[in-house]
């Protein structure tokens, strides 16, 4: 079941009657079936892989926490005979056995995610091998099956769950079965955010109050998500498609277009949907945490990556990077630079190592082509040269008397970052590597052939859809404007009645009449045609 | 504290230390200066910080740090 869906609608429909109709200590069950029967909608056979995370999960963080309260027993009574030395030394001894069961816990969980994510693509590359090193055409079979919904979100979310409890930031949550809707949760499972414990438990396990301007902020919420998503992203995904593959003849401006076309899709269809599963969440009285924060205005590029996909960044900043970063081997190395005389090296080597690491790992989290691997390798070495090439920047700005807060200087910054990620997207729509390099190159190509009726004739945008998804994207850019000062529904929410639910009308009759319902939605372009 | 505040003027000498609270909420320390910062501060002191430790209430103002520093001491 899609969160696009009326499906889904009719489910969210009937699991808030249910929810506000039981009494209020029981209604984290309701959540739970819930997720449950919406997992299982994707198909039953995918239960067994959460199924095997939540026991797991589970039992490692009991084991874990047993554990401490072993320790904590033992000193309460031998503490004080003990010395400070047998004290430190036995805390280690019992910090490597929880060790062990957390890692234990990471390798089965992240090892069934790497073997259904990258299997198949292995399994591709040492057939290729054998045909081209030894001419043998008797492939290993591909392995038959489909990754299980969500199945890269909810691993990180239980993955920084157990992390969590290891390093003691939060007691194990006992009930077995509450941390199963952890684990699931309906409106987040499908594509994040990636929630930790400490944020949402709470709210998901004490029920919500009934709330008429909750329910309408979720609705509201809801409603600008299949804005962007059926207004904007999916009315553009056909040209961007359609462009690159047919890039041969299609060069230079139109493949600007379409690299810009793809950004606004790619912001469209993630924020989109992850506004969709903040406004249900938000009806259910859940507070998920935001996942973006007006990306394309960020000035640099590790500034865009603390406002795109907010909680993966920083699920790879505390797990990966500072885990890392603070390891004593790296601070060691960075510190032996520093005696070398190679100052400059040695205070960038924890910092640009576990970078490293965390970009490759980050690429490989998009995809299991090795486009997404370059891809990331990309973002890495734009962070460094951004950081690097800094005081240079700051130079050349004071030189040329420019200030960092004038409206012109923020529109640049904000318009290079924007173009060199928008290019970088041009690994997600190209089939590999080499494939991404000609299309940038015809970037440069055939500038003088352009004609807009190709566009409208040729490449699935006709002139109607351009004006539709023109307007659009600048209603997206006003509001995203607006959203600088604060919330735009707070804003709305501040008006007379009847104008916030003419907002509200426009806006439901705008995703109904302009969503973009694909070929074959006779009903879409019936309505559409009628204007 | 002197010694604390020593290490955090070495990565950004024009903060007020004594009354500034929001080096991390303010986005005056970013990921860089803290783990340049807690590099030092393991050196300093003998103390062993790890991720759990990585949370802005620990890094948002010197005191802060200094209370983190005395906790790691004592375990």
């Amino acid at each position: 079941m899609s969160l696009i869906s009326i499906d889904f609608a009719l489910f969210v429909c009937l699991a808030l009657l249910i929810y506000f109709a039981v009494p209020k200590k029981f209604r984290w069950i309701v959540l739970l079936v819930a997720s449950y029967a919406f997992y299982a909608q994707s198909g039953t056979e995918n239960l067994i892989y959460i199924a095997v995370t939540t026991v797991s999960a589970y039992i490692c963080a009991f084991l874990i926490e047993k554990k401490k309260e072993g320790m904590d027993a033992y000193l309460h009574d031998k503490g004080a005979d003990i010395s400070k030395e047998e004290k430190k030394a036995y805390k280690a001894g019992v910090k490597k056995r929880q060790k062990l069961i957390l890692i234990a816990g990471l390798l089965l969980n992240f090892g069934i995610l790497a073997y259904l994510k990258y299997a198949n693509i292995t399994i591709a590359y040492i057939n290729l091998f054998r045909l081209t090193h030894y001419g043998r055409t008797d492939f290993i079979p591909f392995r038959d099956f489909l990754l299980p919904l969500g199945i890269s979100f909810y691993t990180f979310q239980t993955m920084g769950y157990l992390i969590d409890i290891y390093y003691g930031k939060y007691g194990r949550e006992r009930n077995f079965f509450k941390f199963a809707l952890y684990v699931s949760f309906f409106p987040q499972v499908v594509q994040g955010p990636i929630s930790r414990f400490g944020q949402i438990a709470s709210q998901l396990y004490e029920g919500a109050d009934f709330d008429f301007a909750r329910l309408k902020s979720g609705f509201y919420r809801i409603m600008w998500g299949l804005f962007k998503k059926l207004v904007i992203a999916d009315r553009l995904a056909g040209f961007v498609s359609e462009t690159m593959a047919q890039k041969d003849a299609y060069r230079g401006f139109y493949i600007v277009i379409a690299i810009f076309a793809y950004s606004m899709q790619i912001y469209g269809d993630f924020s989109g949907g992850i506004d969709v599963a903040l406004g249900v969440a938000e009806m259910f009285g859940i507070k998920l945490p935001e996942n973006f924060e007006r990306p394309f205005f960020s000035k640099s590029i590790s500034e865009y990556w603390q406002r795109w996909h907010i909680t993966l960044g920083t699920w790879f900043k505390d797990y990966i990077f500072y885990p890392l970063s603070l390891n004593k081997g790296i601070i060691k190395l960075g510190r032996i630079a520093r005696e070398q005389k190679m100052t400059a090296l040695g205070k960038r080597i924890p910092i640009y190592v576990p970078m490293l690491f965390v970009w490759t790992l980050t690429g490989m989290w998009h995809g299991s082509e090795s486009r997404y691997v370059v891809w990331g390798l990309f973002n890495f070495v734009f962070i460094v040269l951004g950081t690097e090439l800094e005081p240079l920047s700051k130079k050349i700005t004071a030189k040329l008397t420019l200030v960092e807060s004038d409206f012109v200087m923020r529109a640049y910054r904000a318009g290079k970052t924007f173009w060199l990620m928008s290019f970088l997207r041009l690994f997600d729509i190209n089939r590999d590597v080499k494939d991404a390099f000609t299309a940038f190159s015809y970037v440069f190509q055939g500038w003088g052939h352009f004609d807009i009726n190709r566009i409208f004739e040729n490449l699935s945008l006709p002139m109607e859809e351009m004006i539709v998804a023109a307007i659009a994207i600048v209603i997206m850019f006003i509001v995203d404007l607006i959203q600088r000062r604060g919330s735009v529904r707070a804003k709305i929410f501040a008006l007379p009645v009847p104008v916030q639910w003419c907002f509200l009308s426009l806006l439901v009759l705008a995703v109904s009449v302009f969503g973009y319902y694909g070929p074959g939605f006779d009903a879409a372009s019936f309505i559409y045609g009628a204007f | 504290m002197d010694r604390i505040i020593e290490i955090l003027k070495a990565v950004h000498p024009e903060v007020d230390y004594e009354t500034e609270t929001g080096l991390i909420d303010k986005r005056i320390f970013d990921s860089f200066d803290v783990v340049t910062i807690v590099g030092e501060l393991m050196d300093e002191f003998d103390i062993e910080i790890t991720a759990e430790h990585m949370i802005p209430e620990n890094f948002n103002s010197a005191e802060a740090i200094a209370e983190l520093v005395r906790t790691l001491e004592e375990e």
